[in-house]
C-alpha cells in the first residue's frame, strides 16, 4: 500500500469503507410471495369472524351499526364512550360502528434521497412492506394505489384490485428510484388533489422532513384521508460511525455544519435521535393516527404481523 | 552567546524544513472530511449548545500549532548548544589514562577487564558537562594517545572504542608525566587513572613523577586473581649438539589458592612433553628440560588448570621460543697440518672441513670460514671469515709484533666476547707468542701483560679473528677450551650466536638481525596484521607488545628474487603483570588517588537528539491518531 493509499484510507468516511451495497433484484423473490401467501391467510384467519373478509371504514359517529367496543386510550373522542358498559363493567370502553364500502388503500412511499441512505436498506423495507400489505389488501378485495413521494408525487400506479396484480406492483416498486428532496406537506397537497376517493393513506416514510413531517400528516387528515404511518427506522442513523473534526452535510439538501464529533457528541446525537422518533410517535398518537415504526433489521413479515396485532390496517 | 553544538546556519536550515512540515501537518488536521448525513436538523439540534465552544476551539487549536513551532524552536536551540562565553572558558580538563597491559585482559570481570574499563570511561564520557574537556590515552608500554582533548564525545568515543589490551606491561611513570604535561597550565586538571591496580611505581630514571596540583582520581578494575602464568621460558642448542636443546620455564601462580595445572611442550606443532604440576600459592616453579630433540624451530609451552577450567588471563597462559636455526658451516682450514686443530673440527658434526695444503690455495668453492695455520697467503675471494692462528708474515690486516720468548698467559680477558663463552683461559701456559696489534675499531679479546694476544676485527665487511701463538706450544689445546673457542668464533662469523635469544619480552624494544642492506623490514605480527619497521645498524628496531611468533622479511632489490624471511618469539614473561590481583587503591608521590568526581553535572548532549526524534515520532503519532480517529 503506498503512502497515498494509506492517508485515503486513513480519512476516508466509514460508510464507503463498507461492503457491496445488495441490490433490488431479490427483493421479491418466491420466497417473499410464499410469505405473502402466508400473510394473506393469517389476517384472515385471526379477524375473520369480525369482518368476514371484508373491509370496511370506520366513521366514529356517523354509523349506523355498531360493530364492537374498544378500550378507550388517550385522545378519543369522549362522546364515543359507553357510560352503560362503563357502569357494568367499571372500563371506559369507545363504541365501534361500521360502515360497509369500498375501501381505498393508498401507498404512498416516501422516495427521497434520504430513504437510500447508507445501503439503502430503508427503501428496500418500505418497498417490502407496501407489497406485503398491498397483497394483503389486494386478497381482502380492496382497491390499491401507489405513489412515490419526495416534495412532489414523483410516481403512481393507479388503483386496482385483485390478487393477480401483485406483480404489477411489485414492478413498480421495483422501479421506485431514491432520489430528490423530502416535502411531504407539498407533495401530500398534490396527492389529496388528484385522489377524490378518500380512504386509507399508508404512509412509508423516514419521516425527515426539513419542514416537518407534521404538515404531510395533517394534509391527510384535513382532507379526510386516514393516514397510517409506518415509520421506517434504520437504527444505526442513531449511531454514526463518526469521530473528529468532520464536515457534515445532509445528503438532500446539501446542508453543510462542521463538527468535532467526540463520544460526548455521540451520545447526545443518538438521543435527539431517539427524542425525534418519539416526537413522530407522539405526535401521531395525540392525533390518532396510527403509528407503526419499522425497524430495518426486522424481518417484513414479522413487521406485517406486528401491523396486524397492532390494528387500524385490518379491521 | 556562542553555539558550540550544531551551527546556526544549519539550525536555521533544520527550522525551516521541519517548521514547513509541522505547519503542513497542521493544515492537514485541519481539513475536515465531509460526511453525509441523512438528516441534518438532528445534528442542528445539538449543534446550537457547541456554538459558543467554537471560539475556544479555534483558539485551542491554533495554541497547539503555536507550541508545537515553539517546541520546535526550543529543540534547536538545544541542537545548537548554547553556551555563554563565560561558560566556555571554565570546565574540568581531563586526561583518562586507561591501562592496556596485559593483566587488563583477564576475564574475571564479563567479558574482560579492558571491556569494562571502556563502559567505565564510556559512562565517564557521557556524563560531561558542557564546559569540560577530556583526553583518552591508553598506557602499556607506551602511552598513546587516542583523541584530542576535546568535549566532542563522539570522538571521544571512538577514543574509547580504540583502546585494546597488549601483552606488555604498562609504563605508568611515562603515562602519568604525559598526562601531566598535557595538562600544563589548564584549568582544572585532573587525571583518571583507569586499571587494576597492577602498575610499576611512578617513577623513572628522572626520579618520581611529581603531580603538582593535578587532581588524581582511580577508577579500579578487576575483582579477583586467580591466575597461573609462565613467566620464564627460554631454549638453547647444545654448542657441541646442535641437534639437541634444552629448555627452562618457570611456571608462577599468582593467586592465593593452589592450583594443578598441565604443563604441555609442543615443539613444531607436535607435543612433546606432557607434565602435571602442583603450584602452592604464589608459588614459581623453575622446570628444565634437557636434552630435548624432536622440534627443529618452533616451541610451545602451554598450561591449562588440571580441573578444567580457565584461569582468568589466558594471554600468559602460552609462551613462545624460536630454536636457532642450524647449518652447515663450510670451512677451509690453511695447514700444514695440525692434529689440535682437525681433531677440534671433528667435533661439530655440522662442519664441512676442507683441509688444504699453503701451497694450494685457494682451494675450489666457497666457504664461510678460512682458518690460516702458521701461514699468511693473500686471500683469496670466497674466503669467507678468516681465524689466523700464529700468523707470521706481513700479509695479514693487523700487525704482527715481536716474538716473546717468556713463558706467557692470558692476563686480561674480555669475560663478555662470545669467542670466549664457556672458556676458562686464564691459566693457560704459552710458551712463545706474538704480540698482535689491530687498529682503533679492532677489538681485543685476550691479552697478557705484555700486549694483546686475541684480537677480533673487521677489514671491508670481512671479519677476522687472530690468535698471536701457535697452539702446539702452549697447554691451550689440551683444554676443553680449545674445541669451544673454535666453535665460538666459526659461530661468531656463520652469526649462529650460541647465545641466541630464542624469544623477545613483550613491551621492550627489540633489535632484531635483519639483512643489513636494507633500510626497512616488514614483520608480520602474530594477528597476521603487516607493519614496515626500520633498520638500523643491521637491526630491525621495533616496541613489541604482543605475544607469539612474528615473522621479518627484507625486500630484495631485485625483482623476482626470494626474500630473507626471518622468524622469532616474543612472551610477555612478566611475573608482574601476570599478578592480577585488582588493588583497590592507588599512591602516586605519597598522595591516594581519590574516586572520580561527579560527571554528571551538565545534561547529556545526546538527550537533545532523543527529545528532538521523541517529538517528531510523538507529532506524527498525534497526527496519525487523529486521523484515525483514536485521540477525539
Amino acid at each position: 500500500m503506498g503512502v497515498l493509499d494509506f492517508f485515503k484510507k486513513a480519512t476516508s468516511p466509514l460508510s464507503r469503507r463498507l461492503g457491496p451495497s445488495r441490490t433490488d433484484d431479490d427483493l421479491f423473490d418466491d420466497e417473499f410471495q410464499r410469505k405473502l401467501d402466508y400473510l394473506a391467510m393469517v389476517s384472515r384467519r385471526v379477524f375473520t369472524g369480525a369482518m368476514r373478509a371484508e373491509r370496511r371504514t370506520k366513521k366514529t359517529g356517523s354509523g349506523v351499526e355498531f360493530a364492537d367496543h374498544r378500550d378507550y386510550a388517550p385522545g378519543d373522542d369522549f362522546r364515543y364512550l359507553d357510560w352503560h358498559a362503563y357502569q357494568r363493567f367499571d372500563r371506559l370502553l369507545i363504541r365501534l360502528y361500521e360502515e360497509e364500502e369500498d375501501l381505498s388503500i393508498y401507498f404512498i412511499v416516501d422516495s427521497s434521497s434520504s430513504m437510500a441512505f447508507g445501503d439503502g436498506e430503508k427503501l428496500r423495507q418500505a418497498k417490502r412492506l407496501t407489497a406485503a400489505l398491498a397483497y394483503v389488501g389486494l386478497a381482502n378485495l380492496d382497491r390499491i394505489a401507489i405513489v412515490t413521494a419526495t416534495d412532489e408525487i414523483s410516481g403512481r400506479m393507479q388503483s386496482t384490485r385483485g390478487k393477480a396484480r401483485i406483480f404489477r406492483i411489485f414492478r413498480f416498486l421495483k422501479d421506485v428510484k431514491a432520489e430528490g428532496h423530502t416535502d411531504l406537506g407539498e407533495a401530500m397537497k398534490t396527492f389529496v388533489a388528484q385522489h377524490k376517493r378518500r380512504g386509507l393513506a399508508v404512509l412509508l416514510t423516514d419521516l425527515y422532513d426539513p419542514a416537518g413531517f407534521e404538515r404531510g400528516i395533517n394534509v391527510l387528515r384535513y382532507n379526510k384521508f386516514e393516514p397510517f404511518v409506518i415509520h421506517v427506522v434504520d437504527p444505526t442513523e442513531g449511531r454514526p460511525d463518526l469521530k473528529g473534526d468532520v464536515r457534515i452535510y445532509d445528503c438532500e439538501t446539501g446542508e453543510e455544519r462542521e463538527v468535532t464529533v467526540t463520544a460526548k457528541v455521540l451520545e447526545r446525537y443518538g438521543a435527539a435521535f431517539e427524542e425525534y422518533l418519539e416526537e413522530a410517535k407522539r405526535f401521531c398518537t395525540a392525533r390518532q393516527v396510527s403509528y407503526f415504526r419499522a425497524d430495518v433489521n426486522v424481518p417484513f413479515d414479522e413487521l406485517i404481523l406486528r401491523v396486524f396485532r397492532r390494528g387500524g390496517f385490518l379491521r | 552567546m556562542h553555539f558550540t553544538g550544531v551551527p546556526l546556519q544549519t539550525l536555521i536550515q533544520i527550522g525551516a524544513l521541519a517548521g514547513a512540515a509541522i505547519v503542513v501537518f497542521y493544515i492537514l488536521k485541519l481539513r475536515r472530511r465531509p460526511v453525509a448525513v441523512p438528516f441534518s436538523k438532528i445534528w442542528q439540534k445539538i449543534l446550537r449548545d457547541k456554538e459558543a465552544t467554537s471560539l475556544f476551539s479555534q483558539l485551542k487549536r491554533l495554541l497547539s500549532l503555536l507550541l508545537q513551532l515553539a517546541l520546535l524552536a526550543l529543540l534547536l536551540l538545544a541542537l545548537g548548544d548554547p553556551r555563554t562565553a563565560a561558560n566556555l572558558i571554565e570546565g574540568r580538563n581531563i586526561v583518562v589514562l586507561i591501562d592496556g597491559s596485559a593483566s587488563m585482559k583477564a576475564t574475571d570481570v564479563g567479558p574482560s577487564r579492558i571491556e569494562s574499563a571502556r563502559e567505565r570511561v564510556r559512562a565517564m564520557v557521557r556524563g560531561l558537562s558542557g564546559s569540560d574537556r577530556m583526553l583518552i590515552a591508553q598506557m602499556d608500554a607506551a602511552v598513546t594517545p587516542l583523541s584530542t582533548l576535546t568535549g566532542e564525545i563522539s570522538e571521544l568515543e571512538a577514543g574509547v572504542a580504540a583502546v585494546k589490551a597488549s601483552d606488555a606491561s604498562a609504563d605508568f611513570a611515562r603515562s602519568l608525566r604525559f598526562a601531566a604535561d598535557t595538562l600544563r597550565g589548564l584549568p582544572s586538571p585532573e587525571i583518571i587513572v583507569v586499571s587494576d591496580g597492577a602498575l610499576s611505581e611512578a617513577a623513572d630514571a628522572a626520579g618520581p613523577v611529581h603531580l603538582g596540583e593535578i587532581k588524581l582520581s582511580y577508577v579500579p578494575v578487576g575483582m579477583r586473581a586467580k591466575n597461573a602464568a609462565i613467566t620464564g621460558f627460554s631454549v638453547r642448542r647444545y654448542p657441541l649438539d646442535k641437534s639437541r636443546y634444552e629448555v627452562m620455564l618457570e611456571v608462577t601462580n599468582t593467586s592465593d589458592e593452589a592450583m594443578d595445572v598441565e604443563l604441555s611442550l609442543i615443539g613444531d606443532g607436535q607435543l612433546t612433553d606432557l607434565s602435571r604440576l602442583r603450584l602452592n600459592p604464589h608459588e614459581k616453579l623453575p622446570r628444565f628440560y634437557p636434552n630435548l630433540s624432536g622440534a627443529s624451530k618452533t616451541l610451545e609451552a602451554k598450561i591449562a588448570l588440571g580441573d578444567g577450567t580457565r584461569d582468568d588471563l589466558p594471554a600468559d597462559d602460552r609462551a613462545y621460543a624460536l630454536l636457532p636455526e642450524r647449518r652447515r658451516a663450510r670451512v677451509q682450514v690453511v695447514t700444514t697440518g695440525n692434529m689440535f686443530l682437525e681433531a677440534a673440527l671433528l667435533l661439530d658434526e655440522y662442519l664441512d672441513v676442507t683441509t688444504v695444503d699453503p701451497a694450494k690455495y685457494p682451494a675450489k668453492g666457497a666457504y664461510d670460514v678460512t682458518i690460516f695455520d702458521g701461514v699468511t697467503p693473500s686471500v683469496a675471494a670466497g674466503s669467507g671469515s678468516l681465524l689466523y692462528l700464529n700468523p707470521t708474515g706481513t700479509n695479514v690486516p693487523f700487525e704482527v709484533g715481536a716474538l716473546i720468548d717468556d713463558e706467557v698467559g692470558f692476563d686480561e680477558l674480555d669475560a663478555k666476547s662470545p669467542l670466549l663463552r664457556y672458556t676458562a683461559l686464564s691459566d693457560v701456559n704459552i710458551a712463545r707468542a706474538h704480540l698482535l696489534k689491530g687498529e682503533k675499531d679492532d677489538k681485543i679479546v685476550a691479552r697478557s701483560f705484555k700486549g694483546p694476544l686475541l684480537i677480533q676485527g673487521r677489514r671491508a665487511g670481512v671479519k677476522f679473528v687472530a690468535l698471536g701463538f701457535d697452539v702446539r706450544e702452549s697447554d691451550f689445546p689440551l683444554r676443553i677450551a680449545w674445541p669451544l673457542f673454535l666453535l665460538n668464533t666459526i659461530n661468531e662469523f656463520v652469526e649462529e650466536d650460541v647465545g641466541y635469544i630464542s624469544s623477545f619480552r613483550t613491551g621492550t624494544v627489540w633489535s632484531i638481525p635483519a639483512s643489513s642492506a636494507s633500510e626497512s623490514a616488514t614483520l608480520e605480527l602474530p594477528d597476521g596484521s603487516k607493519r614496515s619497521v626500520p633498520i638500523k645498524d643491521g637491526r630491525a628496531v621495533f616496541l613489541g607488545q604482543e605475544a607469539g611468533f612474528y615473522k621479518i622479511s627484507t625486500g630484495t632489490p631485485q625483482p623476482g628474487a626470494a626474500e630473507d624471511v626471518t622468524m622469532f618469539a616474543a612472551n610477555l614473561a612478566d611475573p608482574e603483570e601476570s599478578a592480577i590481583a585488582p588493588h583497590p587503591k592507588l599512591e602516586v608521590d605519597g598522595r591516594a588517588a581519590g574516586d572520580v568526581g561527579e560527571l554528571k553535572i551538565g545534561v547529556r548532549r545526546e538527550m537533545w537528539v532523543y527529545l528532538l526524534l521523541a517529538v517528531l515520532l510523538v507529532t506524527m503519532l498525534e497526527w496519525l491518531t487523529f486521523h484515525r480517529r483514536v485521540t477525539v
